[in-house]
């Protein structure tokens, strides 16, 4: 488990990180979301081991990171310009994480490279951008550590590589003890692959949340009632974050779980009731305007 | 895995990773070893095995241990400075770039393992390919010949040299490249860090050589990149302090072939490992996210700023009153200082703040600077640390050693080895031999001197002053002004050096010189010649009276008694009589043969009070009170030289004459050589001699087979009167 509390890192007089506090659960995708200079890549620098925070404590596994190789071995990070030796090739890159990484697994670097198609000896520099993205994320999976850092490792991906990806992440998760952390500062790329997010926002935390008990939680009812007392009434049971009414048909999201929100609506005997499905960003928007933010300033 | 094995493999990475590194290192020390000594050595075999290096003539088994394994090791630990430049910045590199800090920092190895794994293999890169170069070069000097036992010390102390060179150049470079975030910035701190001492070491000379009448610097031109004081902590004060052959010398010393000193390389090994470890311990401490930024710990920056711009500034001053006209005048001297201070300091902001629209930050620090730049300088023109007038107090005293000149004479070249010459400069030898003790008369004569120094005046012969009639005033005021050194040696061990001109016409100073020269350590101390230790056997003594001269050969035995009489007599010489008494010629004990001879003692006078010695000298076949008569002069000319000012078109010039006659009349003759002595007498004792009349220069012409020309000065208040009255008529 990686814990932070209460973190700060200042560059000179700016603020990269203020006061954050995350905790993040072994075995759970966690997605740290935020605009550019959020502060989500200083944020995993520290997860990492790189920058020491100004003050506050990062511990993974209850112990600290900072200059800690003992920690560091269960930590592969992929920073968001990932660093290649001069003239290096797949395989050089491969010897070289597999020095400082006991558990490297060079045969499955060699299976997986031939799977995405990235020629084992080929320099790194002739590679393509999305290409390099694919390499780093095939070092950090046959590094085979407990905790990989993605720092907009899912951004320069295509669609189908993302999934590939995915795939890869979701048999590691499977098969062994294994904590993705991805930073993006696009909530859709995240939405399909994390089970928890936290949104970064001018160095703070805005919102840590998991995603399961978010969509369990807040539902998009679209309904047409009998009458306006009706609509009324039954509006006035439910405990609305956001509402939308288009003639007759009122379009609300509300909060509490789909069959208490249903039941309640039901015994008004509505024209029309159902349940819409929500996007993430659908529930962010919800979520952070109820704490006074407008997210699609923030994020979108 | 160990980490042991993760650091072994952290050095193979980096080999391997900057593998052009060592294969450019490989081909320059091929050129400056391999290459180099092959040229060399043909020399000798093309010119029967001797060569002369240096004013040293030797084979090539002396060439190659003393001199390419030796004395010429500085050229190479020049190239391994720039080796260890290139291994360090090339290695630490990293530390700049943002993308590869992130990768070596999350990796799980410390700090500790990754600084000094680059730390090994950088040595790695430089020492194999040298090591291997170096065992060539031993196989071609076995080779050609030139292998011998002493070849396997000399090769062994040259590998340790440049490895201990390799260290020290790569350990400030290092801190350099750990100070700073950013690689221009990097390669410009490494020069500062290489060569600050020695740099300012060269101003504060500089400096006090113009702001201070009494300084004096005993050593050679680049011994002024090295001060004792501020302390030898850069890698190029060290390599010239290695390499610098000590000028205050024992005669052991001096007869020994200095190639280098050894010893000195523990400090210098110290000073590797300080340097090194204090990059480690910074290191240790620097963030991450200083890569990019010029100065990785902003708390220097001031610091940094206030020790580059105040030398820089006083640098640039020196170097614009130096080129104008008027360099001993305020004006350029204070324009260049302000001019570069006030440019420094805005590259110096530019450069940290690696932006032009920087260049007016930090104004208190800016106020600071120039606050401290101008109080040095208000320091160093007023002298308010009284340096000119300083003066050690007795009880602080252990002893003292002067130096005068003129009073006796000294030799620079002696030949004292095998392997040639032994320069020595008679004040550096007086001030490392003299020991005065206990005489009142030395800092009585100090303290007057430094206080009648503040009245002595320097001329600046190009700034026009000669044209001033005060310049002529002061010439002829100070016509009888000598220099004369101090050394100051104190209990504490601190050895201070003075110069004053003191007047020798002035009869109190004359009564403190006269004290001072009856002083027995006064006269041993200042020639090697009545110096035990530095006895050497002579070749020759050179005779010379007032008009002639011979070079006698004497045995070890007639040697030791000239010597020994000599010594005695000029023992109980005064200065009475080196002011009033003619001397009859003088000895020079001479080194070498008939294609070259070192004087050794310099010509030493002979006054008509050293019966014994001139008794002697006569036995030993040198007749120095014979005197030249009228009828073996074939003509004298004299000359008169005086100088007058000229008015012309309202301006007034110096002027410079001469006035020539010559006589052949025999009466004449006899009556001129009644009248001179031998121009060498005057120049030897300068001042001191208060008899010659130095307006008249007198040539005589004589020898029965060849002409001989040898030239005099009249004596004061002898002068014949048809001389004046040809003076006249002309």
């Amino acid at each position: 488990m990686i814990t932070a509390t209460n973190v700060k890192k200042h560059f000179g007089e700016i603020a990269a990180v203020d006061d954050v506090t995350v905790t993040i659960r072994n075995g759970e995708v966690f997605g740290l979301v935020g605009t550019n200079g959020a502060g989500k890549s200083t944020f995993l620098r520290m997860l990492s081991g790189v920058l020491r925070p100004d003050s506050g404590t990062v511990l993974v596994d209850e112990k600290p990171v900072y200059e800690n190789p003992a920690v560091k071995a269960d930590i592969f990070y992929i920073s968001d310009d990932q660093y290649f030796l001069p003239n290096a090739s797949p395989r050089d890159m491969a010897k070289f994480y597999s020095d400082y990484y006991v558990s490297f697994d060079m045969v499955r670097f060699e299976d997986m490279l031939a799977g995405f198609r990235l020629k084992p000896n080929r320099k790194i520099s002739t590679f393509s951008k999305g290409m390099k993205k694919q390499l780093s994320v095939l070092l950090g999976v046959c590094a085979n550590t407990k905790y990989l850092f993605c720092d907009e490792t899912f951004d320069g991906l295509d669609p189908v590589m993302r999934q590939a990806v995915k795939s890869i992440f979701a048999g590691e998760l499977a098969e062994r003890s294994f904590t993705p952390v991805i930073a993006s500062h696009n909530l859709r790329e995240l939405e399909d692959i994390c089970d928890c997010v936290g949104i970064l926002h001018q160095g703070g935390v805005l919102l840590q949340k998991d995603l399961e008990e978010m969509k369990l939680n807040i539902h998009n009812i679209q309904c047409v009632f009998q009458n306006a007392q009706d609509e009324q009434a039954a509006l006035g049971l439910l405990e609305i974050v956001k509402s939308e009414r288009r003639g007759t048909l009122n379009i609300v999201t509300v909060r509490g779980s789909e069959r208490e929100i249903m039941d309640r609506i039901n015994s008004f005997d509505p024209v029309f009731a159902e349940i819409l499905p929500l996007t993430l960003e659908e529930i962010f928007i919800s979520e952070t305007e109820v704490v006074g933010y407008d997210i699609k300033k923030l994020i979108f | 895995m160990t980490s042991r094995n993760l650091f072994f493999k952290l050095v193979r990475q980096d080999f391997r990773k900057r593998i052009w590194c060592p294969v450019l290192i490989f081909i320059t020390y091929f050129l400056g070893l391999e290459v180099r000594l092959l040229m060399e050595t043909e020399k000798f075999l093309v010119d029967g095995g001797e060569c002369i290096y240096g004013g040293v003539s030797c084979d090539i088994v002396v060439y190659v241990s003393h001199l390419f394994f030796g004395r010429e090791a500085w050229m190479i630990a020049v190239v391994t400075c720039g080796v260890a430049f290139l291994c360090g910045i090339s290695g630490y590199a990293y530390l700049h770039s943002r993308t590869q800090l992130d990768t070596y920092h999350s990796l799980p190895v410390s700090r500790t393992q990754l600084f000094w794994s680059r730390y090994v293999s950088g040595i790695m890169q430089f020492f194999f390919p040298f090591l291997i170069h170096v065992l060539i070069c031993a196989g071609i000097a076995a080779n050609r010949g030139a292998f011998a036992a002493e070849t396997v010390p000399a090769i062994m102390s040259y590998i340790t040299l440049q490895l201990v060179m390799f260290v020290l150049a790569y350990g400030a470079t290092v801190l350099a490249v750990v100070l700073t975030g950013n690689i221009i910035v990097s390669i410009l701190g490494t020069f500062v860090l290489f060569s600050y001492s020695a740099v300012v070491s060269a101003l504060i000379h500089l400096l006090f050589d113009r702001f201070f009448q009494t300084y004096i610097n005993y050593s050679g031109w680049y011994d002024v990149c090295l001060s004792e004081k501020l302390g030898c902590f850069s890698p190029l004060s060290m390599l010239l302090k290695l390499f610098d052959r000590p000028y205050n010398t024992t005669m052991e010393a001096a007869q020994q072939f200095y190639t280098y000193d050894f010893s000195y390389m523990g400090i210098m090994f110290a000073a590797a490992a300080m340097y090194s470890l204090t990059a480690y311990v910074l290191y240790l401490k620097r963030a991450s996210e200083a890569a990019g930024r010029s100065i990785a710990f902003c708390a220097l920056e001031p610091v940094i700023k206030t020790m580059i711009v105040i030398p820089v500034s006083f640098f640039a001053a020196i170097f614009l009153s130096e080129i104008s006209q008027e360099t001993a005048s305020d004006k350029w001297f204070l324009f260049g200082l302000f001019f570069s201070f006030v440019t420094f300091c805005i590259i110096m902001e530019i450069i940290f703040r690696l932006d032009i629209r920087g260049a007016f930050m930090h104004k208190k620090q800016f106020l600071f600077n120039a606050v401290c730049t101008a109080l040095l300088f208000v320091v160093l023109r007023y002298d308010v640390t009284g340096y000119d007038t300083y003066v050690p107090a007795d009880a602080q005293l252990q002893s003292c050693a002067i130096s005068i000149r003129h009073l006796m004479p000294l030799s620079q070249h002696v030949r004292v080895s095998p392997f040639g010459t032994h320069y020595l400069n008679a004040d550096d030898y007086r001030m490392a031999n003299m020991e005065m003790q206990d005489n009142q008369s030395v800092m009585e004569l100090a303290r007057k001197a430094a206080q009648e120094q503040l009245t002595y005046r320097y001329f600046d012969y190009y700034e026009g002053i000669e044209e001033v009639p005060e310049y002529i005033e002061t010439m002829n005021r100070q016509q009888y002004y000598e220099p004369i050194s101090f050394a100051y040696k104190l209990r504490n061990g601190e050895v201070v050096n003075r110069e004053y001109y003191i007047d020798i016409a002035d009869a109190d100073t004359v009564r403190l010189l006269s004290d001072i020269f009856a002083d027995s350590n006064y006269k041993i101390g200042a020639t090697p010649l009545f110096n035990d230790s530095w006895r050497i056997a002579f070749d020759t003594v050179r005779c010379k009276s007032g008009f002639k001269r011979a070079d006698i050969t004497l045995t070890p035995e007639m040697q030791a008694e000239l010597v020994g009489t000599y010594q005695k007599e000029y023992m109980d010489l005064t200065l009475d009589t080196v002011m009033h008494v003619i001397p009859v010629g003088t000895i020079d004990f001479a080194t070498g043969n008939e294609f070259g001879r070192t004087s050794y003692s310099g010509e030493m006078m002979v006054y008509p009070q050293f019966a014994e010695t001139i008794a002697l000298l006569r036995a030993y076949g040198f007749d120095m009170e014979e005197k030249l008569m009228a009828d073996d002069v074939e003509m004298i000319s004299v000359q008169r030289q005086y100088d007058h000012l000229q008015y012309k078109d309202s301006s007034t010039s110096y002027m410079l004459s001469t006035e020539e006659a010559e006589y052949t009349d025999k009466e004449q003759i006899q009556q001129i050589l009644d009248s001179i002595v031998s121009d060498g007498f005057s120049w030897e004792l300068g001042s001191f001699a208060t008899y010659f009349d130095r307006q008249y220069f007198v040539t005589v012409r004589y020898g029965v087979k060849e002409a001989i020309f040898s030239d005099y000065v009249f004596i004061k208040g002898q002068i014949p009167d048809f001389v004046k009255i040809s003076e006249k008529n002309n």
